[in-house]
């Protein structure tokens, strides 16, 4: 088990609005969700030492973020990434504090996902693009520039070794569009889905039709970490961290080169070893949702269901509340909105320390819950967290 | 069969670059051949080719050719509604095939299937390669079914 269990917290999250054009900036929006974490955990902008954040070239920085904040930080760091980056982070601040280089971290992602720079969006120089990607000359000519395509082709083999169809991907987005209908603040609220409907949506990109996508959105989320210790302090219930793999990566860089495996694969691996916990103990989840296929692929790596199981999993309502495993109780990133994941996380630590309770919102009595985060079939992460 | 690309006065999708690394695959595809690195120490086939093996990390690497007759098997698809790169709003929906090729082991080669209905796309079915001249210069391997 991991010698740092239960020592490190989550004593804050916060966001900023949400919605489809800002009419803001991402610095703006940034100081909004900081704010609002800063307020959550009861602590003053200045008891917060190092900020940290990750982007795609579509966000403010963490410099930035202290400036206006007051604070004269004494650690900042972005990185460039999506999904999965989170994780990456707070295992990152984990470290800063434990090593004595901060005290308490700071970790947005803030961007106008929907009015700004798109991650749909195009407009690259195709020549670039195929230099910037690993073996990019060998798909980039073929018109496979998107993740839906990407992950489609990962997605094609593994319904069709998993005895999958489009009905369990509709599952999963039946799922999750019928807990937005719980979250007032989520994108597609008042908008639920039947199956009926989804199975005659057509194709963006086979396998995906436009609701097995995630959402494009404007807004900015924040979470506070922090050691067990200083989360005493906090106004907050702290959630602690009782295991993390920060990341795991493919094989290959190029990592269409082998679509049999995924970064999650190995992440499931060790991430229970590490929290000392079995997938069945698990309560509630947040599941990386950019695709929803991206999450029938996770529930096998994380051995929540087997891959024979995979589709019986799904159909038989285990992602809905009252199922096996509540998962992405806010309508997560096909529903809700999307930060790159940063989304679910909030939500997961709302879960955990009962803030819906006496709400049909709140998984009843949930204590374990899983918080994956999937850059793509290349990289991926992992929490538990706890109550 | 070629008729979309030689009636456009210019080729508007993205052209393969050339780089360190993968100029013999391309050279080779411009001849309508297929060229294939391949590792000298523990002669496993690489691809995307690289500045080294992936398998064993060794430096010595050699290109095979192995010609126009080039078969395989559909190991996935995709299938694109909306144009994700210029040029190929004019060919939807795109097809993109990921295919097993039998001449060597544990090589998938992705391109467009060309000349085939969504309907007539599954995995496990028997294709071959064919090239298509886009510039005066340059060509594309493609897979098409086999009929
Ligand atoms: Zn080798």
């Amino acid at each position: 088990m991991w010698d740092l269990s239960g020592k490190y917290a989550i004593v804050g999250v916060g966001e900023s609005e949400r919605s489809k054009n800002s009419g803001t900036t991402p610095l703006h929006l940034a100081l909004q969700a900081a704010r609002n974490a800063i307020e959550d955990a009861g602590l003053n902008a200045k008891d917060i030492d190092a900020f940290m954040s990750y982007s795609e070239h579509d966000s403010c920085t963490s410099h930035q973020l202290a400036t206006y904040l007051g604070v004269r930080p004494r650690y900042v760091k972005d990185i460039m990434g999506g999904g999965s980056s989170t994780e990456l982070l707070i295992a990152d601040a984990v470290s800063l504090i434990e090593s004595g280089q901060a005290t308490a971290v700071l970790i947005f992602r803030s961007m106008n996902g929907r009015s700004g720079v798109r991650m749909g969006g195009g407009g690259w120089s195709t020549d670039l693009l195929q230099s910037a990607i690993e073996g990019g000359s060998f798909i980039i000519p073929y018109g496979m520039a998107s993740p839906s395509q990407w992950f489609g082709m990962f997605a094609t083999r593994h319904m069709y070794e998993a005895n999958l169809t489009q009905e369990h991907l509709g599952h999963v987005c039946v799922s999750f569009y019928e807990h937005a209908q719980r979250n007032p603040k989520a994108m597609l609220h008042g908008k639920p889905l039947s199956m009926e409907h989804y199975l005659k949506t057509s194709h963006l990109s086979y396998p995906f039709t436009k609701h097995d996508f995630c959402l494009e959105t404007d807004e900015a989320n924040a979470i506070i970490v922090t050691s067990a210790e200083r989360a005493k302090d906090c106004k907050s219930r702290p959630v602690f961290i009782k295991g993390i793999v920060a990341r795991e990566a493919h094989p290959h860089a190029h990592y269409w080169s082998d679509l049999s495996q995924v970064a999650a694969d190995y992440v499931g691996e060790r991430i229970y070893e590490n929290a000392g916990i079995q997938p069945e103990d698990l309560d509630v989840a947040s599941i990386y949702d950019c695709y929803s296929w991206v999450v029938l692929r996770q529930l096998e790596a994380y051995k929540i269901a087997s891959r024979e199981g995979l589709g019986d999993f799904v159909a038989q309502g285990n992602l809905k509340m009252g199922g096996k495993l509540p998962s992405n109780t806010a309508g997560g990133m096909l529903s809700e909105g999307y930060t790159h994941g940063m989304n679910n996380v909030l939500e997961i630590t709302r879960q955990l320390r009962h803030e819906y309770k006496g709400t049909e919102r709140q998984v009843e009595g949930c204590e374990l819950g899983l918080c994956t985060g999937w850059l793509g079939p290349d990289a991926a992460g992992a929490m538990i967290l706890n109550n | 069969m070629m008729s979309i690309e030689k009636t456009s006065s210019k080729y508007e999708k993205p052209i393969p670059l050339k780089t360190i690394d993968n100029k013999p695959y391309w050279d080779a595809a411009d001849q309508h051949e297929l060229a294939i690195q391949s590792c000298e120490d523990c002669k496993r086939a690489i691809h995307p080719p690289g500045p080294a093996c992936p398998h064993c990390g060794s430096p010595t690497i050699e290109w095979i050719n192995y010609g126009s007759d080039v078969t395989g098997t559909i190991y996935s698809f995709v299938m694109t509604y909306v144009p994700m790169l210029p040029g190929f709003q004019h060919d939807l929906p795109t097809i993109i095939a990921q295919v097993e090729v039998d001449q060597m082991e544990g090589v998938r080669i992705t391109a467009n299937l060309i000349n085939a209905a969504p309907e007539e796309v599954a995995i496990g079915k028997a294709v071959k390669m064919t090239w298509i001249d886009i510039t005066e210069d340059r060509a594309l391997p493609q897979w098409a079914l086999m009929k």
